[in-house]
């Protein structure tokens, strides 16, 4: 059996070797960027929990679809790694007002079956997209150019112009400066529409794109299969012939391929504590980018202790932010004292600044002067089966902290993921556990969501100071004075209270000594640009 | 035997027509103990990025907000067709998903119930043939262990302990062999040999030893215990104690007379053995990342998705009766004293 193993991974290699043969024939003459010569460098493996919902752009809103299509399709825009400022990929786009954006396509692009991709065909992926309305795609996120009509989704007349083969102009139902960063999102891949029907999703394995990467085999569930795009234009050369995807069913197993060297990189998603215990055995290397998860308690102000302000603002007080990083998440994830995190235009730490250190004492004096008798009766809910163990680990932790301070008498209560949100929807708790990832790199992406009018979660809370800044910021072309407004909209949220942020995580993989490229994709986009990969010998 | 065979045909075509009114009390129950369930597949994707107006659009948009009555003659109208449609979560034809993720849950089970005969039965022979030895105490020791040891922490120390050897630990195949094999039969050992790649072949076959060990030894316990008391009831039938009043050895009695009658009920427990191997396999596929139907139907549990799982639990429930008329066809054929 020593020697079957051995005639295997001979056999292995030797397949690796011819593969990687192939792929350097992949390459082209293309005059842009991308395959213009031969890729040459090692297939390699990436091992993931996340799943693909729909290979399709206009039927899928999940990081694992998104990622296939961020390196299968191309965009008009792009986030650069390390970057927060979308940048041209496929065209580029400008304001002509906060209404209007113009996009000049780049000449040459074509799909990868040959067929040239025009205006016409960006017209017909946003169409598609919206009129679709795929109960698991994110036409939503184009709202902005919908009719708005739920029962009969479709694009507004004259949402989208194509006066020549390589202009498109969009004119917004209302003003919105992150447009443009939209157009970098996944939902907005430029599909060929000789390939793809305009009234339903194409199969899985039958997607063409204009991007780096070509999906060459895909077995739902199991394993994808990409290779360089001999006829890719676009600005990204890719540094691998082909790439394996593995799904796997659970982190146990994702830890033990990437361990033991069955897959190259592990990313998303390992626990805290397989990351410490990966990190501490040194066999491979833990790397850690800036992330844009956000982790946070939500107030429902439906309750008689959610509602009064003073009861939210002295939890805001007592909250050790550093203690619920350390204890429950080993220190991998960081502090979070704003709503919006940092590194976002306009982002400041309103929380820390107005609440400074963890102090009962001035909890006591807020609920004094408010005339709040203590201690205060309040549920926490959490739920363990959607954000992991370490979730319950951090409602215990602040469950301490509440009671230690004397101020708070705390009832933790937990709930399977889809009963929770029946039940913080219905009042049940007075303080909720929630987590989010933004569609857009961009700081509205953190504050309209949360907290217009009572926010997604439907927590009761509405200002209309807020809401009218929210409409400003949306529509404010100067940077500064956006970052101003979006500013004061922290500000406002660190006085009123209707959520508490906790901490923001990390974008993080794990990798084989041989993987290069790692770190430079690992940033808030969560975007894995599997062209700036390499695997060395 | 003529009488026997007489019957058979009768009680084959009964439990076929049986399987009409098990499958729709089956799909029935599903139904209704998926909708009662909090949750639903839209609440499972996006239920903490969207407003509750956004969810109801998508659950109106899949048919959800309906009457419960209407969505259920609905499906069991599509079902009567042998429509069993599409996953709601992503989007694959269920019939596909059957067919795609059914072979590597066949070959999962076929070896574990391999492994189990070929560890079962040797075991429980010897631990019949020498009772109330220390052999016979530590085979029934170990027999009782493996069947009571949870099948998930089985597999999770033997994955942790066969990790570090190099040993494939997980999965199918490696990512290599799934993309070079092209799938015929959607049983990827029995296509790696139509391929004639027998470095695939060599691969798949690393791959089945620590599931199918892992299965197989929780289902070797049952058969330890039944072969061991059966040889033992089978030593003490009349016929036996003839052969021995004829002088004949006592290692030819139990050879040629004891050992075949004992194993005779066996193939009755393998057939009842089906269920448990599938129990099983939807924890030993989750343990070992296997890409069955068992792990699909834990991803399509989690997912909410209504379609995806009836029609998964409707494909095992077939399955499982198909299997046991088998059983019972055989058993007709190979002990001519039975009856129906």
């Amino acid at each position: 059996m020593r020697r079957n193993r051995m005639l295997a991974v001979g056999a292995t290699a030797l397949l690796i070797g011819s593969l990687a043969a192939c792929g350097g024939d992949s390459g082209s003459d293309g005059d842009g960027g991308g395959t213009s010569g031969e890729v040459s460098g090692n297939p390699w493996i990436l091992g993931t929990t996340e799943s693909v919902t729909a290979m399709d752009p206009a039927g899928s809103y999940d990081f694992g679809s998104w990622n296939m299509q961020y390196n299968i399709f191309e965009q008009l825009m792009e986030i650069p790694a390390g970057g927060s400022d979308a940048m041209p990929q496929a065209a580029t786009c400008d304001y002509d007002d906060p209404q209007t954006i113009t996009c000049t396509l780049e000449e040459g692009h074509t799909f990868s079956n040959g067929n040239e991709l025009t205006s016409s065909d960006v017209l017909f992926s946003f169409k598609r997209n919206i009129e679709i309305a795929d109960p698991n795609g994110s036409s939503v996120l184009l709202g902005q150019l919908s009719n708005g009509d739920d029962t009969n989704p479709g694009l507004a007349e004259g949402a989208i112009e194509t006066p020549d083969d390589t202009t498109v102009v969009f004119h917004l139902n209302q003003a919105d400066t992150t447009f443009l960063k939209l157009l970098s999102t996944a939902t907005t891949s430029i599909v060929d529409e000789e390939t793809f029907p305009a009234d339903e999703l194409l199969g899985d394995s039958e997607v063409v794109g204009s991007g780096p990467y070509t999906l060459a085999k895909y077995t739902p569930g199991e394993q994808a299969t990409l290779e360089a795009n001999a006829d890719y234009q676009g600005p990204h050369e890719p540094s691998s012939p082909q790439i394996f995807v593995q799904y796997l069913s659970e982190p146990s197993v994702l830890k033990t391929a990437v361990e033991n060297g069955e897959v190259d990189v592990a990313w998303r998603t390992l626990s805290p504590t397989d990351l410490n215990d990966l990190e501490s055995s040194g066999k491979v290397d833990v790397v850690k980018g800036e992330g844009s998860e956000f982790r946070y308690w939500v107030w429902q102000l439906g309750t008689e202790v959610g509602k009064d302000k003073a009861i939210r603002q002295a939890v805001a007080q007592i909250i050790d932010r550093d203690v619920i990083a350390q204890d429950a998440y080993d220190g991998t994830v960081t502090p979070s004292y704003s709503i919006v995190p940092p590194g976002f235009g306009g982002q400041k730490d309103s929380f820390e600044e107005k609440y400074g250190e963890p102090s009962a004492d001035k909890a006591k004096q807020i609920l004094q002067k408010a005339g709040v008798s203590t201690p205060v009766d309040i549920t926490l809910g959490y739920t363990p089966t959607h954000y992991g163990p370490n979730a319950v680990d951090e409602a215990t932790e602040l469950s301490s902290q509440l009671k230690a301070s004397g101020l708070f008498n705390v009832k933790t209560q937990d709930a399977e993921w889809e009963e929770y949100q029946t039940l913080y929807k219905q009042n049940a708790y007075d303080l909720f556990i929630l987590g989010w990832y933004p569609d857009i790199l961009d700081a509205d992406n953190y504050l309209t969501p949360f907290v217009r009018d009572g926010g997604f979660y439907a927590n009761g809370y509405s200002n209309d100071e807020v809401n009218g800044l929210l409409d400003q910021e949306l529509a404010e072309t100067d940077a500064g004075t956006r970052d101003e407004i979006i500013g004061q909209l922290q500000d406002i949220v660190a006085e009123d209270v209707p959520l508490i942020p906790s901490w923001n995580g990390k974008n993080v993989a794990v990798a084989s000594k041989q993987m290069e490229g790692v770190a430079e994709t690992l940033d808030p986009t969560y975007i894995f640009r599997f062209w700036d990969i390499s695997k060395t010998n | 035997m003529a009488s026997a065979s007489g019957s058979l045909p009768r009680y084959i075509v009964q439990r076929l027509l049986l399987i009409i009114p098990m499958v729709w009390v089956l799909i029935t129950m599903v139904f209704i103990l998926l909708r009662v369930a909090p949750g639903d597949p839209v609440s499972a994707a996006v239920g903490d990025k969207l407003s509750t107006e956004a969810l109801d659009a998508r659950r109106a948009a899949l048919g959800l907000d309906r009457p419960m009555l209407t969505q259920y003659f609905d499906y069991l109208g599509s079902v009567v067709q042998f429509d069993f449609g599409k996953t709601i979560s992503d989007n694959q034809p269920i019939t596909d998903v059957i067919k795609n993720n059914g072979g590597a849950t066949l070959s999962l089970t076929l070896g574990a119930i391999l492994i189990a005969l070929l560890v079962g039965i040797p075991l429980g022979l010897v631990a019949g043939r020498r009772r109330d030895t220390g052999t016979d105490v530590v085979i029934r020791l170990f027999g009782i262990v493996s069947y009571a040891a949870p099948v998930f922490w089985t597999g999770l120390m033997l994955r942790n302990l066969v990790a570090p050897t190099g040993w494939p630990s997980y999965e199918i195949a490696s990512p290599i062999t799934k993309f070079q094999v092209e799938p015929v039969t959607h049983i990827l050992i029995l296509d790696s040999i139509l391929a004639g790649d027998t470095d695939a072949f060599l691969d798949v076959l690393q791959h089945h030893v620590l599931p199918c060990l892992v299965l197989g030894l929780l289902l070797a316990g049952v058969l330890i215990r039944l072969v061991r008391v059966n040889l033992l009831q089978t030593l003490q039938d009349d016929y036996v104690e003839a052969a021995r009043a004829r002088g004949i050895p006592e290692r030819y009695v139990v050879r040629r007379h004891a050992f075949r009658n004992a194993l005779v009920p066996v193939i009755t427990v393998i057939g009842l053995q089906v269920a448990l191997a599938l129990g099983g396999a939807v924890l030993t596929e989750a343990t070992f990342s296997w890409p069955g139907l068992g792990t699909k139907l834990i991803d399509y549990l989690t997912a909410r998705d209504y379609a995806a799982v009836q029609g998964i639990i409707t494909f095992f429930a077939i399955a499982v009766v198909l299997i046991s008329i088998l059983v019972d066809i055989l058993n007709a054929i190979v002990d001519p004293r039975v009856r129906y």
